[in-house]
């Protein structure tokens, strides 16, 4: 008899264990996204899409120094350096990035090249749908990867 | 020999020659004294104080690049204060140096920056505000930021010392001094960018390779430059197939880290929007694209008919300055076993041939200098050319023995040529008077009494004076020829010591052409054409028939044309209406006139068939320079649409149902080195990039005429007709200035 009783005391603590823990979690808020339906959320320093960086005039900050791509493990930093004239100004420095390619195919995300940057010009954005049906996509340009101009520069 | 030294630093011992500077004493023990000032070959300067160590028994620290060593010196250069000292010098350095490297171009090749990184604190100390200066444009090709100089003047002394030009001073005082052309706001000197090339930081740089990538972002290709006969060793530095700096920071070859302007920034053409990248083949009178295919094939149907309607004698093939040597012997090999005539010429600058006879006959063909004699010579002669414009390597080597250790130069010219400020005895004779001053010297002919500007004596006091030295170099330009060598030379032996020889081509490849036989009248390696023996070699090689007469010197060949007796030309490389002044009319005659170059020149112009051939940098294969030592080119991009002289030669061949066996380059080099005589050069060396000296010997037969040999006397910045297609050769003002201007 005295069995008996023990294993429906037994049962119900059990129950009421494993059941607080439903209920916590019923009370708790959601994480899981609802991605793609819902803009997913990301932390701060999450490593995404890279973005190249303007100054305040709108200029871009990248000199063209080729650290981020001498940083590259896997070699994926593509970059033709050009000179600034006074006609034709695109950095702040006398040097420019005339082209500036990433390509994705290669590119880890493990964010050397932002640490490697003198001018914090590149840094990891939160971008992150980049699939496409054509490795060729995966190269991303200096037009894609650079920020809008911000509204105070522009004319 | 006097009693070495002995000493000791940071314990180590060390056993060096008298008169040794202690830093370099230091080097060879491996122990790096960090410098900036000091460069060796330059005059010690003592400015940077970057080299200070401890030397026992002295009050304070010392600079290890002006002290000579001392027996029993005990030197110490790690220790907390000279550690200390090194931190505090780049300290001061930095004071007002921007530390932009990001945008420097010096970027990862510079001194400052490694020594900040080993030596130094980038930390400053100092609160005030850096001065800031806006970068100056000297040239179009030397650009100069004051705020990252570092006042070493390193440029200032190699401009002086090593240039003779003397450009630059030094301007205002202090924490203001600056580097300033000496002649007004802009440089006026030889543009050769050795001051670039020698500036520790970034402070000089050069206008054709600024802001435009990083050093360790190319590839960089160790070959010969395409210009003058020197043959320096140059490293291009490549990217994405396009050449972007020219330079010879690791002193490898015979100029050490020499090149003068068209080696230093005269290569651009390689990258000129006007190569030829196609074929142009002329239809209804046109010159029209073509494909490769068509338009060799459209040759040697030509080439076929006009062969059996006139035989061989109505074809001449003319040959180029700047080709291989593989490229050379097998275009000569096509002309004489394939198209069966001895026609085949080249424009000669130089008069070879007579040198060799000269020495082969005088059993002394042991005497052919090397460009390192010239540098290492106690006497020099050199008869007419101006080698400051024509072989800038020469005359560098020149003003270096007689700055380093007090080499004699004399000089016979009838022009006033710069290298006379070396000179200790200067020449000048009558205008075209050089050759009538060697036979005089020679003792063939008596001189005129209007010979020279001091009479006779002159003359006189010149022999005498050379026959008070010993190991005399002799130079010569086109001036002397023909018979004149060989009395030069014969002359030349009886002089004390061990005499040596240079006759002074012009181009890259010009001693060459005629080393491997593009002569019509002298087979590869100097043999006659008429010494059966000789032709009977190259015979059963080859496997076909040489024809046994002479054929027609490149005058000849125009006199052909316009008489109506050639009917085709083939010309490789070379553009002979420009060279020899032809009029229009001259070439009119021809039923073919095929031309193989990188650019639409004059000729090419005037050509039923122009096919885009490969640049310098473009292949492989060797050269031998105007003192007959011989280097590899190395291959270092490529150029969509062109083709190598070598392949075309294959190509023609094979249309022509030959069955060459050769792949590549190098399968010709060893046919080259069997067969030439005097070409028997060990190959491993040239292929680890090691100027390796010939000694042809030889009977060519004797100088036809006296118009045969001349040179196109090219300054410093033109380059036969490359140079037309260099930005940078035609951006500087000096190019403007009348030939054999002395900057
Ligand atoms: S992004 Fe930064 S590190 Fe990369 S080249 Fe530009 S400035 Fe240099
Ligand atoms: S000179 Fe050297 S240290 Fe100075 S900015 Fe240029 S790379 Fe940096
Ligand atoms: S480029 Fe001009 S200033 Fe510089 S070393 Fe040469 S000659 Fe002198
Ligand atoms: S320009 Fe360069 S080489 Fe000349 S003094 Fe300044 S740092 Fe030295
Ligand atoms: S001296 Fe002659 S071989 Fe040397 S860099 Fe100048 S042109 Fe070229
Ligand atoms: S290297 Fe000795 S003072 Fe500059």
């Amino acid at each position: 008899m005295g069995n008996i009783l023990k294993e429906i005391t037994n049962s119900a603590t059990a129950l009421a264990k494993g059941f607080s823990i439903t209920f916590k979690t019923m009370l708790r808020p959601t994480v899981t996204e609802n991605y793609p339906h819902q803009p997913p959320t990301f932390e701060d320093r999450y490593r995404g899409l890279h973005v190249l960086r303007r100054d305040e005039n709108g200029l871009e900050k990248c000199v063209a120094c080729f650290l981020c791509a001498a940083a590259c493990p896997s070699n994926c930093i593509y970059i033709e350096a050009a000179e600034n004239t006074a006609a034709h100004r695109i950095s702040a420095a006398e040097r420019y990035a005339k082209v500036y390619n990433i390509d994705y195919n290669r590119c880890i995300f493990c964010g050397y090249c932002v640490e490697a940057c003198p001018c914090d010009a590149i840094t990891h954005g939160h971008g992150f749908e980049i699939s496409a049906y054509d490795t060729n996509a995966l190269i991303y340009r200096k037009e894609q990867l650079l920020e809008p101009l911000p509204a105070s520069a522009k004319k | 020999m006097a009693e070495p030294i002995k000493l000791s630093i940071d314990g180590k011992p060390v056993t060096v020659p008298p008169g040794t500077l202690l830093i370099e004493a230091a080097k060879q023990v491996g122990i790096e004294v960090p410098s900036f000032c000091y460069y060796p070959g330059l005059s010690l300067q003592g400015a940077c104080r970057m080299c200070l160590v401890a030397i026992e028994k002295m009050p304070k620290l010392q600079t290890a690049c002006t002290t000579v060593v001392t027996n029993g010196m005990v030197v110490h250069t790690d220790t907390p204060e000279v550690a200390n000292t090194r931190k505090s010098m780049l300290e001061f350095l930095l004071t007002n140096h921007p530390l932009d490297c990001p945008v420097c171009d010096k970027g990862g090749e510079c001194e400052l920056q490694d020594a900040v990184f080993r030596y130094g604190a980038a930390e400053t100390r100092f609160l005030e505000g850096k001065l800031h200066e806006e970068e100056k444009k000297f040239s179009n090709l030397v650009y100069y930021d004051r705020p990252r100089c570092i006042l070493c003047f390193r440029c200032i002394r190699v401009c002086d010392e090593g240039m003779d030009v003397n450009a630059y001073g030094i301007g205002f005082r202090a924490a203001h001094s600056e580097i300033i052309p000496n002649r007004g706001e802009q440089l006026e000197c030889e543009e050769c960018g050795m001051c670039i090339d020698i500036c520790p930081v970034g402070a000089l740089t050069s206008g054709t390779y600024r802001y435009k990538t990083r050093p360790w972002e190319v590839t960089y290709t160790g070959t010969i430059c395409n210009h003058c006969g020197d043959g320096c060793r140059t490293t291009l530095s490549v990217r994405n197939n396009v050449v972007i700096r020219a330079n010879n920071r690791d002193h490898s070859g015979l100029n050490g880290e020499f090149l003068c302007v068209k080696g230093r920034f005269g290569w651009d053409f390689v990258n000129s929007e006007r190569r030829l990248k196609s074929p142009l083949l002329r239809k209804n009178g046109k010159q029209e694209e073509a494909s490769w295919e068509e338009a060799l094939t459209f040759t040697v149907e030509r080439l076929k008919t006009i062969l059996a309607e006139h035989g061989p004698g109505a074809v001449a093939v003319i040959g180029s300055n700047r080709t291989t040597n593989e490229e050379d012997y097998l275009l000569q090999r096509f002309a004489r076993t394939v198209l069966g005539t001895n026609d085949i010429d080249h424009h000669r600058t130089a008069d070879f041939s007579s040198l060799v006879r000269a020495l082969t006959e005088a059993g002394a063909t042991d005497r052919y200098a090397t460009i390192e004699d010239i540098s290492a010579a106690k006497s020099l002669l050199l008869i007419g050319n101006d080698p400051t414009h024509q072989h800038p390597l020469i005359a560098y080597q020149i003003r270096q023995a007689v700055r380093q250790h007090g080499a004699r130069l004399y000089i016979v010219n009838s022009r006033e040529i710069k290298l006379r400020r070396q000179s200790s005895q200067y020449l000048q004779v009558k205008p075209q008077g050089e050759a009538e001053a060697v036979r005089a010297l020679a003792g063939q002919a008596p001189a005129a009494q209007d010979l020279c500007a001091g009479g006779t004596g002159a003359l006189t006091a010149l022999a005498d004076a050379l026959k008070k030295e010993s190991d005399t170099v002799i130079l010569f330009g086109d001036e002397i020829q023909g018979q004149t060598v060989n009395d030069l030379v014969t002359c030349g032996l009886t002089l004390p010591g061990k005499t040596r020889f240079v006759a002074l081509g012009d181009y890259a490849n010009s001693r060459g052409a005629a080393d491997m036989g593009l002569l019509p009248d002298t087979l590869p390696g100097y043999q006659p054409l008429s010494n059966e023996k000789a032709r009977e070699r190259m015979e059963s090689a080859w496997a076909a028939k040489i024809p046994a007469a002479p054929g027609r010197n490149i005058r000849s060949i125009f006199e052909g044309i316009r008489a109506g007796e050639i009917k085709a030309l083939l010309v490789f490389g070379a553009n002979p209406v420009k060279t020899f002044g032809l009029d229009n009319a001259a070439l009119t005659g021809l039923q073919l006139l095929f031309v193989a170059e990188l650019f639409r020149t004059e000729t090419a112009e005037l050509a039923n068939v122009v096919v885009p051939a490969a640049s310098f940098a473009e292949k492989s294969g060797t050269v031998t320079n105007t003192c007959g030592e011989v280097q590899a080119l190395k291959r270092t991009m490529r150029q969509a649409g062109t083709r190598s002289d070598l392949e075309i030669l294959l190509a023609l061949a094979r249309l022509f149902g030959q069955r060459w066996t050769y792949q590549s380059p190098e399968d010709v080099l060893r046919e080259i080195i069997a067969l030439v005589p005097g070409y028997d050069i060990p190959l491993p060396s040239l292929l680890v990039g090691r100027a390796v000296p010939t000694h042809p010997e030889g009977r060519p037969p004797a100088l036809e005429r006296p118009d045969l040999v001349f040179s196109s006397r090219d300054s410093l910045f033109t380059s036969g007709t490359l140079s037309r297609y260099s930005w940078a050769l035609n951006s500087v003002d000096e190019a403007k200035k009348p030939y054999g201007h002395a900057f």
